[in-house]
């Protein structure tokens, strides 16, 4: 398939979901209000810490940055991790995966490009944070941006990798995708969202602390915050970028090897509509 | 299995066509999921499914071709292994001459599909938008897309809900609109579900003629596949009819071929007038020894009817003119009436026929099933 066909079809399908998107208003418009209410909130929060943080985490001397980081990139990274299982289910449920899988398209191409509205979603949504960071309560970001984005995308992609192992499991086994439990629980409590991934360590021990070495959304956190909050450059953060293209390297492979069996497995079944 | 499988009748009118969709000694046996591990764990399950077995046959360039059978007899499973959307147990499918399993993207291009599904559609969208998404994944460009759905929407008389909801469309349209979607990229076959299923009688009769002229017509010659209940339609619509039952195709032949094979009986209604009718029946039970007739007066008024079966080609029928000619009745009409396709079915539905034509290296055959339960 030529480039042009493929963005002609991923276009295709972001012009569907916006167009459904615009059959509900109201949910685009309660969104970005409870993203505002939240940052908010925050904001408070953070007026508890002023003139507290340990010296020792210096990605969290203003608390509310880093969360607003840590929010904006969880919301993006998760995207990249649910959205592939996610958007066959939602065609499964809504009946119309038979009708797509019955035009000239491959079922990964299906699957990536019925996701692309959800990454529109995230990178306008995550962008919120920390737009309303800025404009409302003075948050100041620092160092290359496009650095950032480029971290940002590689930790995405590392995610789309289990987003397939679990589009795989949702095509198998339909519900029950053991990746979304670990991850989306895991990440947030484990991946330095809310707080830095040390304090695991002298409060639960290395054991446990481990657990985040696993995950990669930690080197993609600490990637971003360390250009966005401490503007180091490329030298220095690139320590996650090799974790993250190690993670790439051994993801990659084994979710497409693990997705086009499953591929097979439920046209064999007859289950690829069923959920 | 009736002959014409692959067909040389001269009599079949699309007989000259190249073959298109070729299907050989297909199989489909819906596994149990997991069964290597509920045996581990020792748990119960059911056995597979067989929906279609040993399946052979082939539909040529222009050929309507119809699949009759009652519920579960694997229709749909067939017709989904042509569409490339399940994987035959063994066996091939080509289209085109592309393999449904190594080539199913050129397979797909080749054919459109309308099923009796509604949920197929966003129901958010309108009926245009909805043609729109599908159009551009079949590769259309925006302006081809536009021109074609253009030309479909007022082919199928939806022009009037081109931009209402799906949602709000009626059952009738959406079922149009399904239509329409499977002609979006002029795929040179059509795989259609009941395509009359809920139209009004003139939308019908318009949907007929639609499928007969792009089967006929020379520049496009379709290929169309169709599986319906409406058996009347099955005999307007297909030059060739394949009978299938608990996953068998059981005949295959041209409709009237399939009557003709199947009951050598027919039903013979002859009208007259007459003076005196007591004559006529003193006669006709005379002449009638062994055989049962009904005796009646009919919708036309001072008109008799007279109706009997007979075998095909005995002298029955010769026998009953020359009654009514000697009692001087005047004969307004005749008429008769072969088998129908339903008795064709009945037939293949009889327990003594499926038992005695089934594969017998087969002794316990899962019932089969025409759509997997959620």
């Amino acid at each position: 398939m030529s480039p042009l066909l493929f963005l002609r079809r991923v276009w295709a399908f972001v012009v569907r979901d916006w167009r459904l998107e615009l059959s509900y208003r109201m949910q685009f418009f309660l969104r970005v209000l409870s993203i505002l209410i939240l940052v908010t909130t925050f904001f408070f929060v953070s007026k508890i810490f002023v003139g507290f943080a340990d010296p020792r985490f210096t990605q969290w001397r203003d608390p509310f940055a880093a969360w607003l980081t840590g929010m904006a990139m969880l919301n993006y990274f998760m995207t990249g991790f649910s959205s592939l299982a996610n958007a066959i289910r939602q065609e499964q449920v809504q009946g119309t995966l038979e009708s797509v899988l019955m035009t000239p398209i491959s079922v990964p191409t299906v699957i990536v490009a019925s996701s692309a509205w959800d990454f529109v979603q995230a990178t306008l949504f995550s962008s919120l944070y920390l737009v309303f960071g800025w404009l409302f309560f003075n948050v100041h970001y620092q160092g290359n941006y496009l650095l950032a984005l480029a971290i940002l995308l590689l930790t995405t992609v590392v995610l789309s990798c289990l987003g397939i192992l679990s589009a795989s499991f949702a095509m198998v086994f339909k519900r029950g995708d053991p990746f979304g439990i670990f991850l989306g629980t895991g990440s947030a409590l484990f991946s330095g969202v809310f707080f830095p991934t040390q304090l695991i360590r002298d409060y639960a021990g290395s054991t446990v602390a481990n657990i985040s070495r696993v995950l990669p959304p930690t080197y993609g956190l600490d990637g971003i915050r360390r250009v966005l909050i401490e503007g180091q450059g490329f030298a220095q953060v690139r320590q996650p970028l090799i974790s993250l293209l190690v993670f790439l390297a051994i993801l990659l492979p084994l979710s497409l090897w693990v997705f086009s069996r499953a591929v097979r497995r439920a046209k064999r079944e007859g289950s690829l509509i069923q959920y | 299995m009736s002959a014409a499988l692959f067909p040389d009748d001269p009599s079949i009118r699309t007989s000259n066509g190249q073959p298109v969709v070729f299907v050989e000694r297909i199989s489909k046996t819906y596994p149990v999921p997991f069964q290597r591990l509920k045996k581990l764990l020792k748990r119960k399950f059911k056995p597979p499914v067989e929906a279609v077995r040993d399946v052979s046959f082939e539909v040529r360039e222009g050929e309507i071709f119809g699949l009759i059978g009652p519920n579960g007899a694997g229709k749909t499973t067939l017709t989904k292994m042509i569409a490339t959307l399940i994987q035959p147990t063994d066996g091939n499918v080509t289209v085109k001459g592309y393999d449904s399993v190594h080539d199913d993207v050129a397979v797909r291009r080749h054919v459109g599909l309308a099923g009796a599904e509604e949920r197929s559609f966003y129901w958010r969208l309108n009926a245009e938008q909805n043609l729109q998404f599908f159009a551009r994944l079949h590769g259309l460009s925006s302006f081809d897309s536009a021109k074609r759905i253009s030309e479909l929407l007022r082919l199928l008389q939806l022009e009037d809900s081109a931009k209402k909801r799906f949602a709000e469309l009626s059952t009738g349209n959406k079922q149009r609109l399904s239509v329409a979607r499977a002609m979006l990229a002029d795929p040179p076959v059509l795989l259609l579900d009941e395509p009359t299923r809920s139209l009004d009688p003139l939308a019908a009769a318009r949907m007929r003629a639609i499928i007969k002229s792009l089967a006929q017509d020379e520049t496009k010659r379709v290929t169309v596949f169709l599986t319906s209940h409406n058996l009347a339609e099955v005999e307007e619509l297909c030059d060739r009819v394949a009978v299938i039952s608990k996953g068998e195709i059981k005949a295959l032949d041209a409709p009237r071929n399939l009557r003709a094979t199947h009951s050598d009986n027919e039903r013979v209604s002859i009208t007259f007038t007459v003076d005196d009718a007591e004559k006529v029946e003193a006669a006709l039970r005379e002449a009638f020894s062994t055989h049962s007739f009904t005796l009646g007066r009919s919708d036309v008024s001072a008109a008799w009817m007279l109706a009997f079966s007979r075998k095909t080609n005995d002298q029955t029928l010769d026998t009953v003119l020359r009654v009514l000619h000697r009692t001087n009745c005047l004969v307004k009409g005749v008429e008769s009436e072969r088998a129908t396709l339903l008795e064709v079915l009945e037939h293949y539905e009889q327990p003594d026929v499926i038992g005695t034509e089934s594969d017998s290296s087969s002794p316990d055959p899962s019932p089969a099933k025409e759509e997997n339960p959620r």
